[in-house]
């Protein structure tokens, strides 16, 4: 048929060499690549290094089973899908294995074309998948596991209508991640328009989101549709939205509940199709705390959390995003691509980097315009980095941050209890508590935040 | 001589059918030498392999004799298994593969 995906790879896994000959010849046959594994452990290994779009495996296997390989599969790629092959048919079996997520559930003796059926189908939403998540990679340089479990997220909700609320310091790419949710959803054909919430005055941000009507205001001498109607089945990505002030706060979440826009000086409502994205540098939970920010259109706008992690949790990606910005750079003047000499590129690893990949990308430039020759030295990358970069954090204090932040985060989960946090942690309740006193963390603060 | 069998086999695994029914006897083999020590769990592994694979080769007639092993070995029933292992070897001494 020529309509059928032909190309992809399959781990087979069991431990019947018989089964894996059989298996493996019929998907070579039809076109596909097969690697095979007799455990589950090889199976782990095979998928670590080879990368199959789909897995079949026996349930009925010495040592890890074929539920425990599915569990394990799942637990560091969640989207990988998974065919099981048992040789009875046990409806607890196949009940847990639907549980756990598994793509399909065949019982042998198997037949060839059902077995392909399956194959064909599951790698067919692989390869779209695939190609999704390449608009993200495209603009999401990474090697990253940080940015690779971000970008998985945000290709499956890239999917639906939901609104979506990205965190994270200043610089760090919210709004190139909005973008690139928009370029792969259904609505990468209408407008994705981006505001900077913070940046414009009240009343000239209402009226720039909700438009206004002729003469609705001094200066408005004509009708202007609004930001919500230009991006009618689009994207609206509404940037540093813990900026915008209280007043207005209200007539968004009136928006976002109806659907619907009133134009300022008008009487008519106007429904609108818009899937909002908005973003913070702020901490939303802190300011709804405060009193700054409303409770009702925070839990409106953060249906589905995402975070942009700052560009020193993402330390192994510095090198790639320095050659990436430099082969932009040789591109944009049409000129060979410079290369950082390696101590620079060193220093530039190693650097605290407070503007996050955006001052990057800016030191790079600076780097590569101010260079004469093909190499750029150390001290060019000391000078575009000022005193700004301080140096790497030493192990105590990288220690240090991490645990207050692991314990902070331990004590939100378990709502302040105590005993429940330090049972999470794995460590007894003296213990922590002697943890908690060392960074001043409160209890009761978060029983508090709790209730 | 009893009366050949015939069975179509899809013939893209048409060379991994020796090998396949070289196993089979193997197997034959080994089931009388498990029942002798008694090792029933290793019977039933063989016993579901065979039932598992036979059909998916195209002899359903082995996935049969594997189903008919393995529920014996669970009932740790050896008269049973050396009945299933004759007729398996049986069954592999007359069956002739044709790749259609």
């Amino acid at each position: 048929m020529a309509d059928q995906i032909t190309t992809g790879t399959v781990l087979i896994v069991d431990d019947d060499e018989d089964m894996l000959r059989l298996v493996a010849t019929w998907l070579n046959h039809a076109g596909y690549a097969t690697h095979t594994a007799t455990t589950g452990a090889d199976a782990l290994t095979r998928i670590a290094i080879s990368r199959p779009d789909v897995v079949i495996t026996d349930l009925f296997m010495e040592g890890m089973n074929g539920l425990a390989l599915l569990t394990k599969i799942h637990a560091s790629n969640p989207l990988l899908p998974v065919i099981m092959l048992s040789g009875q048919a046990q409806i607890p079996d196949a009940v847990q294995a639907t549980h756990l997520g598994t793509a399909a559930f065949l019982t042998k003796p198997i037949a060839k074309e059902q077995l392909l059926k399956e194959v064909r189908q599951h790698l067919a939403t692989a390869t779209v998948r695939r190609g999704r998540k390449g608009i993200f990679a495209e603009r999401l340089i990474h090697r990253s596991a940080l940015i690779s479990e971000l970008i998985e997220q945000s290709e499956l909700l890239a999917q639906s209508d939901v609104s979506v609320f990205i965190a994270g310091e200043t610089g760090t790419g919210k709004e190139v991640l909005a973008h690139a949710i928009h370029d792969a959803s259904p609505r990468r054909e209408r407008p994705f328009i981006g505001i900077n919430c913070g940046a414009i005055p009240e009343q000239l941000l209402e009226s720039e989101l909700f438009g206004h009507e002729k003469g609705a205001f001094t200066g408005a001498h004509n009708r202007h549709d609004g930001l919500f109607l230009a991006a009618d089945g689009g994207t609206l990505f509404l940037d540093e939205i813990g900026d915008m002030p209280h007043g207005l706060q209200v007539k968004l979440l009136r928006v976002l509940q109806d659907l619907q826009v009133r134009p300022v000086g008008s009487t008519k409502s106007v429904p609108i199709n818009v899937r909002v994205i908005s973003a913070t540098h702020h901490d939303l939970e802190a300011l709804v705390k405060a009193g700054e920010f409303r409770d009702d259109l925070y839990y409106r706008l953060n249906v589905i959390p995402l975070r942009m992690p700052s560009l020193v949790e993402r330390r192994e990606d510095i090198a790639l995003l320095l050659e990436h910005f430099l082969a932009r750079h040789a591109e944009k003047v049409h000129g060979l691509k410079k290369r950082f000499e390696p101590d620079a590129l060193e220093y530039l690893t190693a650097a605290a980097w407070p503007g996050n990949v955006r001052q990057l990308m800016n030191a790079v430039e600076l780097c590569a315009t101010l260079t004469a020759g093909g190499i750029i030295p150390l001290a060019m990358a000391m000078r575009a980095l000022r005193e700004e970069s301080g140096s790497m954090q030493t192990l105590k204090e990288a220690r240090e941050d991490f645990e207050k932040k692991y314990l902070i985060s331990v004590m939100r989960v378990a709502n302040g209890n105590v005993a429940t946090a330090a049972r999470i942690a794995g460590r007894n309740r003296t213990e922590f508590y002697k943890l908690l006193g060392t960074y001043g963390i409160e209890a009761g603060e978060f029983r508090a935040a709790a209730e | 001589m009893s009366a050949r069998i015939v069975v179509k086999i899809d013939p893209d695994i048409e060379d991994l059918i020796p090998g396949f029914l070289a196993n089979r006897r193997r197997d034959v083999d080994s089931l009388k030498s498990l029942v002798a020590n008694e090792d029933y769990a290793a019977v039933r592994v063989i016993g579901h392999s065979m039932k598992g694979a036979g059909g998916g080769y195209g002899f359903d007639v082995i996935t049969e004799i594997g189903d008919t092993i393995e529920s014996a070995a669970l009932r740790v029933d050896g008269d049973a298994i050396m009945a299933a292992a004759a007729e398996l070897a049986d069954y592999l001494a007359r069956v002739e593969p044709v790749y259609d």
